[in-house]
């Protein structure tokens, strides 16, 4: 049965979305990541206009987020201050990007934003990714202890100090803001939650306790995606909550199914197949931009 | 002598001679309603030539027009590695839609010239005004491209057919994309090359049911619209958590 989406305004097949969600859910349960940065492109190759996609996709991590978080809450692994922190900053990201985005629209750039900022993050975290994966992987084979990178940290000289209990941290609040305005940024402009930025720089950049910080990233990227739905469907009126309500129904399907897998799988195993996964789509947007377009011009059309 | 001549011409115009060629059409729906389900119809569009002569030629030209819309053609270039869109086109007021059905292809119809002055076919399109610093051929034959294969402008040269000598029929189809508004119909009579009688009908395509309230809601208040879909997420997301938990 073919449904209609009143924002997109285009026909497609219910089972299609559905499965799109799931096929999404899946990896995002298997590799504990939100899935945004799968989605989004998935949905632009489908033919969904890449603003009502990047808008869309936020509320599909909502509610992907949800279930993770409550499982977190309950367990009280998650620092909320730190979270509040963050979220703030976001909320500030989250605006510029949906201004930036709004900006772009009206000068016929947004194509080239949304490519552009998917090729240069799924290109540095991918790689990034391998490098680590491979030299985890080769540690493991060899016996001796995987090296861990920890950059030298001249923000801890940064005033503004505040206690994070849950975290154990005595540390200024501005790297933990500026992190979550950029994150906020790009969830806004690529419709991802940003779950795998914000997870490695929690740990290597602010050197939160890991038992902490999957549930203060989920707890942070709900407050953000939120507000970027909102945002978009007030400033650019892309959200399509016919859309939405298939992806997720999908999605939380999916992901419990990608949770079974992902357990039975090694850790390092599965950073090396995200890190492929990272490059290969990082690849596709890349040759979209690089190669000489079937048709050079494009249509944008307004009703008056 | 010029007045008479006016005159006369008016009279012509608003007098019916009873044996002067005419012609009656009708199209088989007045409205067209996009609900959850709808992929695309056709409608059909009828009529008769009232007093036919016997000779000379008679040809029939169907217009389905939808309502104009601003429409900006970017042109990409390759710049520094990669491409991006530099130059521009605005067409202001485009037809949203356009479709065209004749019984015969429109140059063996009648004259370029007569064809430009109705704007009939889809090389008489022409916008109401052009914003652009380049020569905006290109820039409007690609966007007639694009709606060509997003099936919203076509042509169908022999969709126009003759089932009685004086009784025709077209069948115009309205895909899934289409805006919603009001089209306008517009038959055409030719013989001989000239146009001598003219029918518009109004036809009016809506989002009907759900999908209209959805779309209306999302532009009319956007604020809660936002919040009620992260409401739908939250709940799906906390119900989906409940589901699976008690499965485990």
């Amino acid at each position: 049965m073919e449904i209609y989406l009143p924002i997109a305004e285009m026909s497609v097949h219910w089972l299609i979305i559905l499965g799109m969600g799931g096929a999404i859910g899946f990896l995002s349960g298997m590799f504990g990541v939100g899935g945004g940065f799968l989605l989004t492109p998935m949905l632009i190759f489908y033919g969904v206009p890449p603003e009502v996609a990047v808008a869309t996709t936020s509320s599909h991590i909502t509610a992907s987020s949800i279930s993770g978080a409550i499982a977190q809450w309950r367990k009280r692994a998650l620092d909320l201050k730190m979270g509040a922190v963050m979220a703030a900053g976001g909320l500030a990201g989250t605006a510029t990007g949906v201004w930036l985005f709004t900006v772009m629209r009206r000068y016929g750039q947004m194509d080239l934003l949304v490519s552009a900022s998917y090729v240069l993050l799924l290109g540095t975290v991918g790689g990034l990714m391998l490098k680590e994966s491979i030299e985890t992987l080769r540690a493991t084979q060899s016996g001796a202890p995987a090296r861990r990178h920890t950059p030298h940290l001249w923000m801890h000289g940064l005033p503004l100090k505040m206690r994070f209990r849950e975290s154990r941290l005595y540390i200024s609040v501005i790297p933990p803001v500026v992190i979550g305005f950029c994150v906020g940024t790009l969830s806004a402009i690529m419709g991802i939650g940003g779950g795998f930025v914000i997870v490695p720089a929690m740990i290597y950049m602010l050197r939160m306790p890991t038992n902490v910080v999957m549930g203060t990233s989920l707890f942070q990227i709900i407050i953000v995606t939120a507000a970027t739905t909102i945002l978009q469907a007030t400033a650019n009126f892309s959200v399509d909550i016919v859309l939405a309500m298939f992806l997720i129904l999908g999605g939380v399907i999916g992901a419990q199914f990608g949770v079974r897998i992902g357990a039975r799988l090694r850790g390092e195993q599965l950073r090396l197949l995200l890190a492929l996964l990272v490059l290969a789509v990082g690849l596709r947007l890349f040759l979209g931009l690089v190669l000489k377009p079937d048709d050079l011009y494009s249509v944008t059309t307004v009703m008056r | 002598m010029r007045r008479l001549a006016a005159a006369l011409a008016l009279v012509a115009l608003t007098v019916p001679a009873d044996a002067a060629e005419n012609l009656v059409s009708g199209i088989s729906q007045d409205t067209v309603e996009i609900n959850s389900s709808y992929t695309g119809t056709d409608i059909v569009v009828y009529g008769a030539i009232e007093n036919p002569e016997p000779t000379g030629v008679d040809d029939v030209v169907v217009i389905v027009r939808g309502p104009d819309a601003n429409m900006t053609v970017r042109q990409k270039q390759w710049v520094a590695g990669i491409w991006i869109n530099r130059d521009q086109a605005k067409l202001l007021a485009m037809p949203s839609y356009y479709y065209i059905a004749s019984t015969r292809p429109l140059d063996k119809i009648a004259a370029s010239f007569t064809l430009e002055r109705y704007e009939i076919g889809l090389d008489a399109i022409v916008p109401g005004q052009i914003v652009s610093h380049h020569y905006a051929e290109p820039f409007r034959q690609a966007l007639i491209r694009h709606k060509k294969i997003e099936g919203l402008y076509g042509e169908s040269p022999y969709g126009v057919v003759f089932q009685f000598p004086t009784l025709f029929r077209a069948r115009i189809p309205v895909p899934a994309g289409v805006p919603r508004g009001q089209y306008n119909v517009v038959v055409y009579l030719f013989r001989d090359g000239n146009v001598i009688s003219a029918q518009s009908t109004p036809l009016f395509v809506d989002q009907t049911g759900l999908e209209r309230r959805l779309h209306n809601f999302a532009l009319s208040s956007p604020l809660s619209y936002g919040l009620s879909t992260v409401f739908m997420a939250l709940v799906l997301g906390w119900i989906s958590s409940l589901v699976f938990r008690r499965a485990d």
